[in-house]
């Protein structure tokens, strides 16, 4: 399999009035062509910040990026010009955002907007299309993802719609693109159980069809599982484990991922562990070494003073913890 | 049911009349909390349990039915609610930072409900304070005069458990107490409520969308869909034996972390369809668009609440039959 995504060693930091907040601290991620990646982390730990660097959409200043690389299909994204850019964003990268609300124009139809992505992405690929292939396109985008009544809803504004709904129009959006790489930020977040069920398998299903790949970034370790091959979890802006994702979630190796997993209440009923002490820390001053050593219950000497490289354990697992090293 | 129940809502109905039509957030609901119960009422948004809860506190009067409080009925607003009622039934909201005064210190935010309650002088009032902070597990010196946003959301939400534990409540109503935290920090809000209910004789109105959170908290699950009650049961016997098609569907979609609980899960059932308006509610059972075994009857009659043995309850026309035995065998493994 090719490599689609590449993100190596990247640090973003924020220059606001009190400082420097340094919050993606050398995170690596690799999306092969037609893989599933999840990136999962709870809030605050920089998932957003790191897919808005890939689209490269982050509000420089106050946002900078203080170093390492992102390569799609080899091509450095992060010195490309803004025409680039833009092309590689109308028909190579999609984004869908945790709220729907925000990404889609309240004063426009769906219709509108639909129309729009789908005439702009054909542009792209150097096609121009006619009002009516537009239009058939639109709403073969909308059926494809459930949606009842297409033709209806390509006239309603975002407030007429339910929530699942409008997230199905996101989806639709994405899709009608033709993406090969689709970042998933949250979609079905801010979505009941049953239709969050909906919208991952519908999602999941039209993704297959095309090979695409997929960053599924979530806080929810079921739906990583569900719907991904590899994982990589985040804490405070680092990656601190990633592998196979059954292999992860079985066999959690870092203590983040340990207590996030014994953490999370799990149907067996066997009550729910105390959780990790502390909370995440400041971008202001981070700890040195690890980020997470003042909450590690196995903190060593070493971790407060130099952070840890990634170790292999199995296959492809690997940890970013000294507790692994192999000299000890 | 052998104990008394503290608290039962017996027909509760509240609608809201709007330029659309009526919205009937709660539509004829009976539930009975036995006294050191944890109730799990379990729903999708929309679903009317936050107003059903509301209706035990006192924000909103119902339309009809009676709430009955260790044998007083209290179908009342708030302000209508006699002092000592107030102090009995307590609520902690989901989003504690905006349940909690930003412009005030902790010290000012505790100390409301026991002036209020007229609880103890000044000095004692003081100690009260140090005991409930030390309750929730937050030393007194070092969060007493901090801010609520200068601590963390889980810091934030125990100060607002303290302040509901303030009077020494009975009756706590949680709504989705934990649904704006990490899962990180969430474990040691529901161990801390857990605690605190064996340690103060509470008993919990438990809200939530989380049905993995209900298995560890709850000792009974009622499942609401559209403002009714689906399903009442005891939790083990709920998760072993989903019976309404709407809970096994909602059982069915949530995600889960290991395979152990894979295998708790009923057999797959493709959700379909959304939750639809309460201000349109389908006729006949509200639940007929989306269910997967629904037969003519659904669309027409709504099914009555069906008491089953071992305290289970389930409104639907599967069990409408007089033959009770079928029961034994429609258990999921």
């Amino acid at each position: 399999m090719d490599r689609l995504l590449e993100v190596k060693n990247l640090h973003v930091g924020f220059r606001i009035f009190e400082g420097h907040l340094r919050v993606l601290n050398g995170v690596c991620l690799d999306v092969k062509d037609g893989e599933r990646v999840g990136l999962v982390g709870e809030t605050g730990c920089g998932k957003t910040t790191m897919v808005k660097s890939i689209l490269r959409v982050l509000p420089t200043p106050p946002a900078r990026v203080t170093g390492g690389e992102i390569n799609y299909r080899g091509r450095d994204v992060l010195t490309m010009s803004r025409r680039e850019m833009q092309a590689l964003r109308r028909h190579e990268l999609t984004a869908i955002f945790q709220d729907p609300l925000q990404s889609l124009n309240p004063v426009f139809t769906i219709g509108t907007q639909l129309r729009d992505i789908v005439k702009d992405s054909a542009i792209g690929r150097g096609r121009r299309l006619s009002r009516r292939e537009i239009e058939s396109r639109c709403i073969e985008a909308l059926r494809e993802t459930g949606m009842p009544d297409p033709e209806r809803i390509m006239t309603n504004y975002p407030i007429q719609l339910s929530g699942g709904m409008r997230q199905r129009v996101c989806i639709a959006e994405a899709l009608s693109t033709n993406a090969n790489l689709m970042l998933a930020d949250e979609p079905t977040t801010n979505l009941d159980v049953t239709i969050q069920d909906q919208i991952l398998r519908k999602l999941d299903e039209l993704v297959e069809e095309r090979g695409a790949s997929v960053v599924m970034i979530t806080h929810s370790m079921g739906v990583v599982r569900d719907l991904t091959e590899r994982v990589n979890v985040m804490y405070a802006g680092s990656i601190v484990e990633m592998g196979e994702t059954r292999e992860v979630l079985q066999n959690p190796m870092h203590p983040y991922t340990q207590g996030l997993m014994a953490s999370v209440p799990k149907l067996t009923g066997e009550g729910i562990n105390e959780g990790i002490p502390g909370r995440i820390p400041s971008y202001l001053d981070p700890p040195s070494g690890c980020r997470f050593h003042p909450r590690c219950s196995r903190q060593m000497e070493i971790c407060s003073t130099e952070s840890p490289p990634f170790f292999e354990i199995a296959n492809a697992h690997q940890v970013a913890c000294y507790l692994y090293r192999e000299d000890r | 049911m052998n104990a008394t129940p503290i608290l039962s809502i017996e027909n509760l109905v509240k609608h809201f009349p709007t330029k659309m039509g009526v919205v009937r957030a709660v539509d004829d609901i009976s539930v009975d909390i036995v006294e050191g119960d944890t109730l799990g009422l379990v729903g999708e948004s929309g679903s009317g349990k936050t107003t059903a809860a509301q209706c035990v506190v006192g924000i909103y009067p119902p339309t009809s039915g009676r709430i009955v409080f260790d044998g007083t009925p209290i179908g009342v607003m708030f302000n209508r609610r006699d002092k000592e009622l107030k102090r009995k039934i307590r609520i902690v909201f989901q989003d504690p930072g905006s349940s909690l005064n930003p412009k005030r210190t902790i010290k000012q935010i505790l100390s409301v409900p026991l002036k209020v309650h007229g609880m103890g002088t000044e000095r004692e009032r003081l100690a009260m304070m140090n005991r409930l902070l030390e309750m929730v597990g937050l030393p007194p010196t070092e969060y007493l005069y901090k801010h609520p946003q200068a601590i963390g959301g889980g810091e934030m939400q125990m100060v607002a458990i303290a302040r509901a534990l303030a009077t020494n409540p009975q009756f706590v109503v949680l709504d989705e107490p934990t649904s704006a935290l990490d899962v990180s920090v969430q474990g040691k809000i529901i161990n801390l409520l857990t605690r605190l209910a064996e340690e103060l004789d509470l008993t919990y109105l438990f809200i939530t969308h989380d049905l993995s959170l209900m298995r560890n908290v709850a000792t009974r699950v009622a499942i609401m869909y559209l403002g009714k009650l689906c399903e009442i049961a005891r939790t083990d016997e709920f998760f072993r034996s989903p019976m309404h098609p709407y809970t096994r569907m909602l059982l069915s979609s949530i995600p889960v972390v290991t395979d152990e609980e894979e295998l708790l899960k009923p057999e797959k059932i493709v959700s379909k369809g959304e939750i639809p308006s309460p201000v349109n509610v389908p006729s006949g059972c509200s639940f007929h668009l989306r269910c997967p075994e629904r037969m003519p009857v659904c669309s027409t009659v709504d099914p009555e609440m069906i008491a089953l043995k071992d305290d289970r309850v389930v409104r639907c026309h599967l069990y409408d039959t007089p033959d009770m035995g079928v029961l034994d065998t429609i258990i999921i493994p």
